[in-house]
């Protein structure tokens, strides 16, 4: 099939055939998704002086987050531009986003990247939009000032559209920072301090606390 | 009761029975028994042994599944508890199933729940503030509620008392409306904070202060206890038992006499009141495993159960002399419910500091005690706030572009970045008589149970604050040279800052509060209650270290009473 499906037709595929679901305890991804997901991750957060993503095992960390800690349509979304990555690959390079070197995938999450801070603030400009219509200006200047009763319970977070590449970012983040590898040769990790010192000299080379 | 045989009534009988673990029932069963009673400590929940049963205590972060957070599965379970922050895989087992322990929501109420030995003394933010006598006139000055039966002076040796035991670390500021206490040596603020307090106190000469969090949590060993190692893992549990719970303080205490008799698994169902004596006899238990009925009694009864688990437990308490609830002649069980609003400050930029850094994880922040409505001070709401806050350094740098990824970003992110300095507000709710809690009968809880519809709301008063709270923080920061200061009102819902108190009020009046000065049940002299639910006013400081002083106190009235033959 190829470059021959859209990435909406992939989804709607996706959705027949494919469809990754919160009640099942069986694996959401297969073994090249899982080599994908690595690889992605790797490129997010790759070897410098210290090791990499892959090397901290951020891979299966994302899949299993991904199965436990969100909810179905945002499993779906990840599913979904996982495999039009892939798609885009084979587009692009005619190969495997496995087989590409490691500037073409850089290449493809740059693009990635764009596209996904472009629909992000398309997304929030129509929310504002929608709230300054919900807004008397005249109140604008304070929240609460002349409200009367008005609620000041917290607001619900309006509902966003999950995204593939927030939602990987994020998790190679957690999972990189929160790994013994990334926590502590890429960060500084002390597990029992034993003293707080709250004004020292920083370092030379000193990295960032755990 | 005429059924049941002497033998067995008298191996269920004890001097007291404390309903209830956490803060304030470890410290009424630590005084009872140290008196000598012998005493029942009823749990609803399971055991936590301090130490062995803290099994998340000494994990690092790669070895939580879920780097800490919580499930689809675990959020379905946990409709409540899932609202905000504390509920997370770092301590997940101490919070409780909602589906167990279900609640009508008339408005909005997030009722975070802990069901275990020690409550939750175990998961607390540890913040130990006195109240002074702005605090207990406050009700009596502007008429909102009634007066509190009690004034500093008649508090401040318990302060002293429970203080010296629970280890208070702080700093002595002479500052009235904040009264010192019996502190052990301060935690250190850091560079940004030593700065931020400085240029406060100059620009307001000293009319607002700042000073380090009075927290918990011990600086130097005590009374047996390692001190902490800043580790900032408190809310797990702590093997160095370095901040105070009932586990490291008070049930070692209790347990030491030899007079202890702890009851894990034993939900109070209700007071048996005995109306030839006009005095509570015993307490039904439903033990929460087998939901088997057992009866226990005593010569007193300290309720301890959590200010809303206690005031369910009194409204649950019916008789024909009490058909509203045990000791509420006066109606006011139930009313006049309190929490403090928050989530609402500013924050910025420290700049100069970029060579400075910190070393350990101090789990304690700066407080700037409330100067609003003082002395000259007139605004158009009544009561006050404090802040809570602080600065630290961690990876964030001006120049990071928005999802950026990649080597460099990598870089940035495991390098020291910006300093960042922070205000919350914690304000003060005032008693109104229309929040409160009902008993409803319409839903059963896991063990049979009627439940509460809880009716709260914050008003006027309390959103009028808000504009201070988030607008002099911002004006402090700006004043201590603070770049980029934004300003936040996150809102805040009644119980989210898990400080409910009142539904069971302390005051001069039988028929206008509950309590008497001694927590002492007016109209059932051998029931006391140190919990939250006697709080009269909020003030707006962390409530738990009076908790503890009035819980002593009214141990040590309850036993000179008993001795007298008074009760």
């Amino acid at each position: 099939m190829g470059g021959a499906l859209s990435a909406t037709t992939i989804g709607v595929f996706l959705d027949s055939c494919n469809s990754p679901s919160t009640k099942t305890n069986g694996k959401l991804f297969d073994d090249n998704q899982l080599k994908l997901i690595t690889e992605v991750a790797d490129i997010i957060i790759p070897t410098t002086s210290s090791p990499g993503a892959k090397a901290a095992g951020v891979g299966p960390f994302i899949a299993l987050m991904v199965k436990d800690c969100y909810p179905e349509d945002a499993q779906k979304a990840f599913v979904k531009g996982l495999d039009a990555l892939e798609e885009q690959s084979k587009d692009q390079f005619k190969k495997s986003f496995l087989e590409i070197s490691p500037a073409e995938r850089t290449q493809l999450l740059s693009k990635l990247r764009e596209e996904t801070i472009a629909a992000t603030k398309a997304e929030q400009d129509k929310q504002k939009e929608a709230d300054a219509q919900k807004t008397d200006p005249d109140k604008a200047k304070s929240q609460t000032e002349n409200a009367g009763f008005a609620s000041i319970l917290p607001k619900d977070k309006p509902k966003t559209e999950p995204r593939f590449f927030s939602i990987i970012r994020d998790l190679t983040l957690l999972g990189y920072f929160t790994s013994e590898i990334g926590a502590t040769k890429a960060m500084a990790y002390v597990d029992i301090p034993g003293r707080y010192d709250g004004c020292v000299d920083l370092k030379p080379g000193q990295k960032v606390w755990a | 009761m005429s059924n049941l045989n002497t033998k067995a009534t008298a191996n269920n009988t004890y001097d007291a029975i404390v309903v209830g673990s956490g803060i304030s029932g470890g410290w009424a069963a630590k005084e009872l028994t140290e008196k000598g009673l012998k005493v029942l400590l009823l749990e609803r929940g399971r055991n936590i042994e301090h130490i062995k049963d803290y099994t998340t205590a000494t994990k690092k972060p790669w070895e939580f599944e879920h780097r800490g957070r919580i499930t689809e599965a675990q959020k379905e379970a946990h409709p409540v508890q899932k609202r905000d922050y504390p509920y997370s895989e770092f301590n997940e087992s101490y919070w409780v199933n909602d589906h167990d322990c279900p609640y009508t929501e008339i408005k909005r109420f997030d009722w975070y729940r802990g069901f275990h030995v020690g409550g939750k003394s175990l998961m607390w933010g540890r913040q130990s503030y006195r109240f002074s006598d702005l605090n207990f006139e406050d009700n009596l000055k502007d008429g909102h509620g009634v007066d509190w039966p009690i004034r500093y002076k008649d508090i401040a040796p318990w302060y002293d008392y429970v203080e010296k035991f629970a280890g208070i670390s702080g700093q002595v500021e002479g500052w009235p409306a904040l009264p010192d206490g019996q502190f052990l040596p301060p935690m250190e603020m850091n560079c940004v904070e030593k700065d931020v307090k400085k240029r406060i106190e100059d620009k307001w000469k000293k009319s607002r202060i700042m000073t380090i969090g009075r927290t918990a949590n011990l600086t130097v060993p005590h009374g047996g206890r390692g001190s902490c190692q800043y580790r900032n893992l408190c809310s797990r549990g702590c093997p160095f038992g370095a901040y105070f719970s009932t586990q490291s303080s008070t049930l070692p205490a209790a347990v030491a006499t030899g007079n202890l008799t702890l009851r894990p698994f034993s939900l109070v169902n209700t007071i048996i009141y005995d109306k030839e004596t006009q005095k509570a006899k015993g307490v039904v238990v439903i033990d929460s495993e087998t939901k088997e009925t057992i009866e226990y009694f005593a010569k007193i009864v300290f309720v301890n159960g959590s200010t809303l688990g206690s005031t369910f437990l009194l409204l649950n308490s019916t008789s024909a002399e009490f058909p509203d609830g045990l000791g509420n002649g006066s109606g006011q069980l139930g009313h006049n419910l309190m929490d403090h609003h928050f989530r609402c400050g500013a924050s910025g930029r420290a700049e100069g500091f970029d060579d400075k850094y910190t070393y350990g994880r101090r789990a304690n922040g700066i407080y700037i005690p409330r100067y609003r409505n003082m002395g000259n001070d007139k605004r158009d709401y009544v009561r006050g706030f404090g802040y809570q806050g602080g600065a630290s350094r961690g990876n964030w740098h001006a120049d990071v572009a928005e999802m950026a990824f990649g080597a460099e970003f990598k870089d940035q992110m495991t390098t020291p970045g910006a300093w960042n300095m922070g205000l919350g507000g914690f304000g003060e709710s005032l008693p109104y008589f229309e929040n409160r809690v009902y008993i409803d009968k319409s839903k059963k809880d896991k063990w049979g149970q009627p439940v509460l519809a809880i009716d709260c709301e914050f008003k006027d008063n309390e959103q009028k604050m808000r504009v201070d709270m988030m607008n002099d923080a911002a004006e402090m920061l700006e004043a201590s040279g603070i770049k980029d200061v934004k300003t936040y009102d996150n809102g805040s819902a009644p119980g989210m800052a898990i400080h409910e108190m009142g539904t069971a009020r302390m005051g001069h009046d039988p028929k206008t509060s509950v309590l008497n000065k001694w927590n002492q049940m007016h109209e059932v002299k051998n029931v006391f209650v140190t919990d939250g639910s006697c709080m009269t006013s909020a003030a707006c400081q962390n409530p738990s270290l009076t908790y503890m002083a009035l819980t002593a106190r009214a141990c040590d009235f309850a036993v000179s009473e008993l001795k007298k033959g008074n009760i």
